[in-house]
């Protein structure tokens, strides 16, 4: 690649990247302004919470009951990020009533607060969003992010010293109502069926 | 990296020199400014405090915010109040019991006859002074344009048009009406009315000063209308769009007499207390129970759900 450059000279390179670059300037900046350029959320945007503001229309009578999802987060726990998804990870999937049970008897920091977030949680629910049944939701999404933090000093001897975070994290969670979907289990058999038809499947494209 | 910016530095030091000496020596030019070239430091993520500063705490920061030139507005300690339309409802009509069906000569009819009787004379005295101000208002006419506000203000808020629900309705009804329904879809429609409407009560009050006339006239009105109520899902909640029901409604509209610009507006509405309860919503709720003392058991079978007393309520 290094060679076929050189060859040709520096001059194409820049006519390519001028191209490249006035090109980008006409598509992007003229027709669509969103299309092209990536977006990225700035920092008072709240996303998780606006979730909770999606409007559906009516449902027709044949059609089938659409399933109730309360978003629900906590911001700024003074907690790590990586210690909060362990947590999160082991709700996953989980029917609300389980998950609650299981955080209470949780040793963690983390799962006192995950604990309340849900009772808040089902609680919007059964007031705000008319979920009738409250034990009839389950845990669809839930996970950690980082929150803002704050630096301070760490010293060390002989004149070092170390920056030292104190950590935040935020906490989402989003329950869908209904029963939780069942995890498809897979017997060895199966896998090594799929496995064995995946070899059979292995063929030469764009041959005779 | 920092050698060859240093010799870059020198080299644009040597050439603007260079020229400058040129410049200076065809033309009569005054000396420009040095140029300052910004130098790429690693970012101090804490800097510490200089000494001294510690213990001092800042005497007068308003003093300090002054002498430098950033004055504040005066902040005022006030909550606006709303003087368009009044809070509540004056005098209310107590609609007499068995109005939907044939009227019944019961004691309590008899009662609520006179007592109708002497508050359709101040009703009398409060249409008079009604057409004092405003010339057009006449209890002939005045039925089918507040029927038009009510199928108009019902309408907007199946749309949640709010400029337009502002101008139907006051101020103090548009929070009863709009109040959880903005995530809510909202399918109204007024199919027929049964009989024309008719005043049936009007009063006049001055609120705070005398000559601030607010008049309310109660309407009432007997339709037939189709409810059905959506949440943010799409799901039904209450009603059925299908299914039109009867209604017998007394309405409050209320204008603020003395303003030219005032309107005739919804103000609220009265429930009486024959009334036959409201259709239920398709939904199971809990309702708490009985107060159980320790060691007590809550006995299922012959606890009575404790209904609300039947007073009339004015909305």
């Amino acid at each position: 690649m290094a060679t076929a450059m050189t060859g040709r000279g520096i001059p194409f390179l820049r006519t390519l990247t001028g191209q490249l670059h006035s090109r980008l300037l006409a598509v992007g900046g003229g027709a669509q302004p969103s299309s092209c350029f990536h977006a990225s959320a700035s920092l008072e945007s709240k996303n998780w919470d606006k979730r909770n503001l999606k409007l559906y229309p009516p449902q027709l009578p044949d059609e089938p009951r659409r399933p109730a999802e309360i978003h629900h987060c906590r911001r700024q726990i003074k907690y790590s990020k990586d210690k909060m998804w362990y947590l999160a990870k082991m709700i996953r999937g989980m029917s609300i009533d389980q998950a609650i049970a299981q955080l209470e008897f949780n040793d963690k920091k983390g799962a006192k607060i995950m604990k309340e977030v849900l009772l808040e949680a089902q609680e919007m629910a059964v007031r705000n969003h008319n979920v009738e049944y409250k034990s009839n939701l389950y845990v669809a999404e839930s996970f950690s992010g980082k929150g803002k933090y704050i630096k301070q000093i760490r010293y060390h001897g002989k004149g070092m010293f170390g920056i030292m975070d104190k950590v935040n994290c935020h906490y989402f969670v989003k329950l869908v109502e209904g029963t939780p979907p069942k995890p498809e289990e897979k017997t060895s058999l199966d896998q090594a069926k799929e496995y064995v038809q995946s070899l059979k499947n292995r063929t030469i494209i764009h041959s005779l | 990296m920092a050698m060859p910016m240093r010799r870059t530095l020198l080299a644009l030091h040597r050439v603007t020199c260079h020229t400058m000496k040129n410049a200076e020596a065809s033309l009569d030019v005054r000396r420009p400014l040095p140029m300052v070239v910004p130098v790429r430091t690693k970012k101090r993520y804490f800097i510490p405090a200089p000494p001294g500063v510690k213990g001092k705490n800042v005497e007068n920061p308003e003093a300090k915010a002054k002498a430098a030139g950033l004055t504040f507005r005066q902040e005022y300690a006030e909550r606006p109040i709303n003087i368009a339309c009044s809070v509540g409802i004056f005098d209310p009509y107590i609609p007499p019991e068995g109005d939907a069906r044939l009227s019944t000569l019961s004691k309590e009819g008899l009662k609520q006859r006179s007592e109708q009787i002497r508050q359709s004379a101040a009703s009398k005295l409060a249409i008079r002074k009604i057409k004092e101000y405003d010339s057009e208002f006449t209890t002939k006419q005045f039925p089918e344009f507040a029927q038009d506000i009510f199928v108009g203000a019902h309408s907007a808020l199946t749309q949640f048009n709010k400029e337009k629900l502002h101008s139907l309705v006051t101020e103090r009804c548009y929070p009863e009406m709009t109040r959880g329904n903005r995530y809510k879809t909202i399918r109204w429609r007024f199919v027929e009315s049964l009989e024309p409407p008719r005043v049936v009560h009007a009063r006049c009050t001055d609120m705070v000063t005398k000559g601030n006339l607010y008049g309310q006239v109660t309407l009432r009105m007997h339709s037939r209308q189709t409810l059905a109520v959506y949440d943010r899902f799409g799901r039904l909640m209450l009603g059925s769009e299908e299914e039109p029901k009867d209604v017998l409604e007394y309405l409050v509209f209320e204008r603020h007499i003395v303003n030219p610009y005032g309107r005739w507006r919804l103000h609220g509405k009265i429930i009486p207390a024959w009334s036959p309860p409201k259709d239920a919503i398709i939904k199971t709720v809990m309702i708490p129970g009985p107060e159980l003392k320790p060691g007590q058991e809550f006995d299922a079978l012959n606890y009575q759900v404790p209904k609300p007393a039947a007073v009339q309520w004015n909305q």
